[in-house]
């Protein structure tokens, strides 16, 4: 699928993102290695919902934007505000993973009303010490996204193999690279100050071989959002949408529904 | 040439097993294998040596900054320099350095080095790496997107509270500091600044454009070591810069003995010590993301693409004369050391060379006689090379018969002394 551009927020910054599918808006943020296309959880949630998974500021082809960005919640999430008025949508179901599910939640806390339903699946941003966690950005530099996969291999196969091996390391590493700014040193936000706020219908997913996120998080994040459900995946990891793309988008579209 | 006797002071008690029973050496290495009590005569000896090495002639004593590591126990090099300052008389001071972006506000940075300077009568020289991931990211928790950003307001923040002499606001994008007015002031204007550097051609540019000198510190040695000076100096030349081998310094392990077999029985284990067990460093830690550019990135991959080993230990399984032939440590007689530091020299067209006499867990002794060695029977037969160029990048201190000398000091002057004793004794 072709990727789609527009710009967005008083600098007019340009943002690619996918669109595709028919149905309510479903607005989709992409974990810490951003987005491999528009992959197969995707085109299966596209069936039933209007999906708009766009790049965030850093990550893949907007790698160069990473230095207009402030580490703190403030510019990314006024970000994806002007991304919404950009395109027109007053209301969205928003479903985020990882790093973008901690920008997520900071989208349904700072625009309480627009955001009508929330998905969080292994929701960075929020620590507890005696859960902690595995350090993302700690890894060996030859394969420093390993430790998101639930099984030696996996991240050949979904982030490197059928490309150029440099290049696919090097985007994994800028990715990376992106993600360890809004996260470092620790991944603690302060996002659990403004998680009251939120309106949102919400469900809370932990992947049950996440050491990134362990599953003690969820209940953390369940207890301060209003309304909030909890699930888990069974055998994935903490990039769980490409692990399994069936079960996550049958929990997604179970709970939308 | 000029030479500098530099001690990493690492901690000579890692046990036999360390690499198979801890990760690593630096960030998150073992707090029980250190002991204070055992530290007390680590920190004297090696600040004996130092002082030893003063006595001997080297042009300068050096010393750097690390954290949570056990081969530097050097959190703060300003404390050491403050020690050398007072206990050493001539030579420079080399701080090399000290990682501007760790300090809040960076202007306690250029107070102490201002001190350094006045105490010690203008024989600073300062250094202001960027500094290392395990130190700066992960063992003070800077962030590597904007740790470079940090860096160069710091830089550009203490140059100026080192030379303007009102008081100015600085409202910078990392600090804002509304009454900038150093008190006291460097008597160096301002001391010489080293940048040590790992070969990115940013940090080139840099030297380049505020005509420091460029430091390279490795442990990979001379061979290696080519390359990347190589690339420094065409970088230099693109950039129109004058050729001068004292912009450039390098670091090397170097041990000098009778012959060349009495070379491989005395230090060999020590080195073995260094190698393996001191730069037994868990790859996690070694590149932040973000720590290093994009350019830099690909770079690094396509040279593992093409074989060649990023691994800090990599010399930890070389045979002794691999370590030499492969340029890791400068070892044997003086005959033979003077001709692979001449080498050195005319290869790496360096004119500064910060000499690593004392590596792993060498013994104070052993240490003390290569240091010998090394100043009286090599130093004094390759310091005329580059003797056609001036050296811009050492310190400019205050006249010798103007400097202030401690009081139990040698070369104190006899009316100080006599002062001193009779109301020593009414005490």
């Amino acid at each position: 699928m072709e990727l789609s551009t527009i710009n967005v927020g008083p600098a007019q910054r340009l943002v690619h993102y996918y669109r595709a599918g028919q149905g309510e808006p479903l607005l989709y943020l992409h974990h810490l290695l951003g987005l491999r296309g528009f992959e197969p959880a995707l085109q299966n949630l596209a069936s039933h919902y209007d999906v708009i998974a766009p790049y965030a500021p850093g990550w893949g082809l907007a790698k160069d934007d990473l230095s207009d960005i402030d580490p703190g919640a403030l510019d990314l999430t006024l970000h994806h505000v002007d991304l919404l008025d950009a395109l027109g949508l007053s209301k969205v179901n928003v479903v985020g993973i990882s790093i973008g599910a901690w920008m997520a939640a900071e989208l349904a806390a700072i625009q309480p009303s627009r955001v009508e339903q929330l998905v969080l699946v292994n929701p960075l941003g929020l620590w507890l010490d005696e859960v902690g966690g595995e350090d993302a950005f700690a890894q060996h530099p030859g394969f420093p996204s390993r430790v998101l996969f639930s099984e030696r291999g996996m991240r050949e196969k979904f982030l490197i193999e059928g490309r150029d091996k440099i290049e696919a390391h090097v985007e994994e590493l800028l990715n990376l690279r992106a993600g360890a700014k809004f996260l470092w040193p620790i991944p603690d936000t302060g996002v659990k100050r403004r998680l009251p706020r939120i309106k949102a219908r919400a469900l809370v997913v932990t992947s049950e071989r996440d050491p990134i996120v362990p599953a003690a998080y969820g209940p953390a994040w369940q207890a301060s959002i209003k309304d909030a459900a909890l699930a888990t995946l069974p055998g994935a990891g903490h990039i769980a949408e490409l692990e399994q793309p069936e079960a996550f988008s049958t929990l997604v579209r179970e709970f939308l529904n | 040439m000029k030479f500098h006797w530099f001690n990493l002071m690492p901690w000579p008690y890692l046990p036999d097993d360390f690499t198979e029973k801890h990760r690593s050496v630096w960030v998150d290495v073992d707090s029980r294998l250190f002991d204070p009590v055992k530290s007390n005569r680590v920190y004297n000896d090696y600040l004996d040596l130092l002082e030893f090495a003063a006595d001997q002639g080297y042009d300068g004593v050096g010393i750097n900054e690390h954290h949570q590591n056990a081969y530097g126990l050097m959190p703060s090099p300003q404390l050491m320099a403050a020690t050398l300052a007072r206990r050493t008389r001539d030579v420079s001071i080399l701080l090399l350095g000290q990682s501007l972006a760790l300090y809040d506000p960076p202007t306690r940075v250029a107070e102490e080095m201002a001190m350094i300077d006045c105490i010690s009568g203008g024989r600073l020289i300062s250094g202001f790496p960027v500094g290392s991931s395990m130190d700066d990211n992960y063992a003070c928790g800077v962030n590597p997107a904007t740790l470079r950003e940090k860096y160069l307001e710091a830089h550009d923040l203490v140059r100026r509270a080192w030379s303007d002499p009102d008081v100015f606001a600085w409202n910078g994008k990392h600090y804002k500091l509304r009454y900038v007015n150093l008190w006291p002031r460097p008597i160096q204007s301002p001391p010489p600044i080293w940048i040590p550097g790992g070969g990115s051609v940013e940090t080139w540019d840099f030297c380049a454009e505020n005509h420091y000198n460029y430091s390279y510190l490795s442990f990979s040695g001379y061979i290696r070591g080519a390359q990347l000076m190589d690339g420094f100096w065409r970088r230099m030349e693109e950039l129109g810069a004058e050729f001068n081998p004292y912009q450039a310094a390098f670091a090397q392990q170097i041990c000098v003995a009778e012959t060349d077999a009495e070379a491989q029985r005395l230090y060999e284990k020590h080195a073995r010590y260094f190698f393996s067990r001191c730069l037994h460093v868990h790859p996690g830690f070694a590149d932040a993301p973000g720590y290093r550019t994009e350019a830099t990135i690909k770079a690094g991959l396509q040279s593992q693409m093409a074989g060649q080993s990023s691994a800090m230990n990599q010399a930890a399984q070389l045979s002794w004369q691999d370590m030499i032939d492969k340029g890791f440590i400068i070892a044997g007689s003086p005959d033979s050391v003077a001709e692979q530091m001449e080498r050195v020299a005319r290869t790496l067209k360096v004119g500064h060379v910060v000499c690593l006499l004392h590596f792993g867990d060498m013994p104070t002794s052993l240490c003390r006689y290569s240091t010998e060695l090394f100043a009286n029977r090599v130093i004094p037969r390759i310091r005329p090379i580059w003797n056609e160029y001036e050296d811009h990048w050492s310190p400019r201190p205050m006249p010798k018969a103007e400097r202030a000398v401690p009081r139990d000091c040698p070369g104190t002057p006899d009316e100080t002394a006599a002062t001193v004793a009779p109301l020593a004794r009414v005490v």
